[in-house]
């Protein structure tokens, strides 16, 4: 990892700052959770080759086989980033409420009932042109994303209902409702699958040559919630809600309000994400579409540490290897699933900063004066 | 601090959040690769190159899936100088995509497994038409491209089949149908049952119920279950379960009953359901199947030398294997309903199923 020596001078300038106050503290753990996922994802690979070894493959070819497909080609660039477009999206999902210490599970739930809303919309006002089409469909999928995920804020806010049980709750109502409406009022007359009809051309998002229009979109907001995070009052009030409610609350914030627009944000972002692979890639709603788009949100959450610019980079490792692993299979004969190993190895190994920590203690480390790395371990562990 | 530990309490409910969809990824299935590691060049006319994409789900899955690729296996003893290769679908988004790996690689023949790779399969069909493709349980009669075969199935035989047997099997003359969704091919399931069972009994009366929601007709082992109880609490002795994990449900609840296998009995769909549902073996004496891996090699074969026409190809229905029933049954039930599959395969016998 070239990153490596070039970042290590940065750790060693930046606890000349005091360590009490929270940004220092704060520079170290974004430099951490730089390195951390990076060092991480080396272990899967390595892991990952032995494994691949052992089927008789060699690691090199089938790794190349895998990001040649995702990247050597228009066609797989346009593939990886649509398929890393709603990563980021129900990752940022997931990482909003984080900051206000909440866990939304509920992301799958708000995406795919976007999805439907704005495939509802795709289809019935056919006679709109795509100039309204196109905003209003949008709107309507992230409105109904909001408003599932503003049930889990509120009964959060006003009845303290624990946000993980009511998200998961909201997911399986989501699911037998969009199973319904697209079995039912919204299914595609004389098909067997429960579909919908397909969207209205002009309500197609179209591609820019190799990239999907959604992605400088989700890209974008990304970058405008790190914005919101860093430099206003509402990031700082998220932040201060999550960090210390009693706090915050003594302080005059109103914690109910805060969490429940978080959970508003997290809920429209996850509709969004449906809306736009409703608009941009699959063009109707069918049933199987969409599975597990938003659990993997927390998993990009996770790999990002909960940095709303970290979604960018851990939804294009997770879209490149969901769209290289048939290719990883079509060359080698290695089962798709293996790169869902690698994913899950990553992921171990970066929620668990303690394993990780004894794991690259000297490679993480030992550029760092140690009485530095006392406080940042304790960040972490 | 309060960030990572967050982060640490995430993990538990990442593993709670995910237990809860219901398996979004496929199980890891066993470590065997495609058919062949050694390739040779599937542009050049010596080389038959065959491909195979799954719906979701693995090639040794015990359904459609397993069975066509079997299909494409024994199509490749059978035709010399023929290599095969499977791709396993992860994402119903990547039907496409998987097709063109396979478009791309010049491979001749291309079978798509399930209903819900239709559309597709036509669209890939349309653009490379000097590729065969074959979609196994698809209809394409609309599609009108010579290089596109639907694999379909004479479901009303192999039901006529299974209900023939059950009347020759019933005590009570009660015979009982726990049915998926109301959709054609398992309304010619029923219906095939339906007659079969007045012909080789005509006091033996059928109860058929459908499943009502559109949402889970498939996947509701829990009404399949309950429906299956109602039947055998109204002495039906024979039950003919066929409809995914709805009539799976139907089957396991049966095996439970008092009496299971000796004086009731159920009757499984699609394919040998003795190895796909082995908790339905107590009461288990057939299955109502598909034969999907031989009209795989068959079409596969007439992709081969040029035969292959466009539209729609009907495989063949039958029963599965008695197993343990074998010695079970009486001699002259099993040479009736062996002749009956005779007959229908040939054609000398009608189930006289119409959909209306």
């Amino acid at each position: 990892m070239p990153e490596v020596p070039a970042d290590g001078p940065a750790t060693t300038r930046r606890p000349a700052d005091p360590t009490r106050g929270g940004g220092p503290l704060a520079a170290v753990a974004r430099f951490q959770s730089i390195l951390i996922p990076v060092l991480a994802l080396a272990v899967a690979f390595g892991i990952g080759a032995i494994l691949i070894r052992a089927q008789g493959v060699n690691p090199t070819y089938a790794y190349t086989s895998l990001f040649q497909a995702a990247w050597f080609s228009s066609d797989g660039i346009l593939r990886t980033l649509q398929k890393a477009t709603p990563l980021i999206l129900t990752g940022l999902a997931v990482a909003i409420p984080l900051r206000v210490g909440l866990f939304n599970i509920g992301a799958q739930g708000q995406l795919i009932l976007g999805g439907l809303a704005s495939a509802w919309v795709g289809y019935r006002f056919l006679d709109l042109p795509g100039i309204v089409l196109v905003p209003f469909a949008i709107a309507m999928g992230m409105a109904v994303g909001a408003f599932w995920s503003w049930i889990a804020g509120v009964l959060k806010a006003q009845r303290n209902v624990h946000e993980v049980i009511s998200t998961i709750m909201l997911n399986s109502i989501a699911a037998g409702l969009v199973d319904y409406f697209i079995a039912g009022p919204f299914k595609e007359p004389g098909q067997i699958l429960p579909r919908t009809p397909e969207i209205a051309e002009q309500a197609m998002l179209p591609d820019l040559g190799i990239v999907p229009v959604g992605f400088p979109l989700a890209v974008a907001l990304a970058a405008l919630v790190a914005w919101v995070f860093a430099r206003t009052t509402l990031g700082f009030r998220f932040t201060t809600v999550g960090e210390n409610p009693s706090a915050a609350g003594y302080a005059g914030m109103k914690l109910g309000r805060t969490i429940t627009l978080a959970m508003l944000i997290a809920g429209a972002l996850a509709g969004l994400g449906g809306a736009i692979e409703t608009l941009g890639v699959t063009h109707r709603y069918e049933s199987g579409f969409n599975a597990g788009l938003g659990f993997d949100g927390i998993t990009i959450a996770l790999l990002a540490r909960g940095n709303p610019l970290g979604t960018i980079p851990a939804a294009l490792l997770v879209g490149t290897l969901r769209a290289g692993a048939s290719n990883l299979q079509f060359e080698t004969g290695i089962q798709p699933e293996v790169v869902d190993m690698l994913l899950a190895i990553t992921l171990l190994l970066v929620s668990i900063p303690i394993l990780t920590k004894l794991l690259f203690r000297k490679s993480a480390q030992e550029p760092v004066s140690s009485p530095v790395s006392a406080p940042a371990t304790g960040g972490l562990a | 601090m309060m960030k990572s530990t967050r982060l640490l309490a995430l993990v538990p409910v990442l593993a709670l959040g995910l237990a809860g969809c219901g398996g979004s990824t496929g199980t890891p299935g066993s470590t065997g690769g495609s058919g062949t590691a050694a390739s040779g060049d599937c542009s050049s006319a010596e080389v038959f190159c065959i491909g195979l994409v799954t719906d979701m789900g693995k090639v040794d899955d015990k359904s459609f899936n397993q069975s066509a690729w079997e299909g494409v296996e024994a199509a490749k003893k059978a035709i010399s100088g023929s290599q095969t290769k499977y791709v396993e679908t992860t994402d119903t988004k990547d039907y496409a995509a998987n097709m063109k790996k396979f478009t791309d690689a010049k491979y001749d023949a291309i079978v798509t497994v399930g209903f819900a790779l239709g559309d597709t399969t036509a669209k890939a069909a349309k653009e490379n038409p000097s590729v065969k493709f074959i979609g196994v349980d698809q209809d394409h009669a609309q599609a009108a491209l010579p290089n596109l075969t639907g694999l379909v199935f004479p479901e009303d035989q192999a039901g006529y089949a299974a209900g023939y047997l059950a009347g020759k099997l019933t005590k009570t003359n009660k015979l009982g149908q726990v049915l998926g969704l109301q959709i054609p091919p398992v309304e010619k399931f029923a219906k095939g049952f339906e007659a079969g069972a007045k012909a080789s009994n005509p006091a033996a009366a059928v109860t058929t119920v459908y499943h009502p929601a559109g949402d889970n007709g498939f996947t509701d082992p829990a009404w399949g279950a309950a429906e299956a109880q109602k039947q055998i609490d109204q002495k039906a002795d024979v039950i003919f379960g066929a409809g995914g994990k709805t009539g799976n449900g139907a089957l396991a609840q049966i095996a439970k009953a008092s009496g299971a296998g000796t004086s009731i009995y159920c009757i499984g769909v699609d394919t040998d359901q003795w190895n796909t549902v082995p908790e339905a073996q107590k009461c288990l004496v057939t299955s109502a199947m598909k034969l999907i891996t031989e009209g795989t090699t068959d079409l596969l074969k007439q992709a081969k030398d040029g035969s292959m026409k466009g539209g729609n190809f009907t495989g063949k229905a039958g029963l599965a294997p008695y197993h343990d029933f074998d010695a079970k049954i009486p001699a002259d039930v099993k040479a009736a309903v062996e002749k009956v599959v005779t007959d229908l395969k040939s054609g000398t016998l009608q189930t006289g199923v119409k959909l209306g």
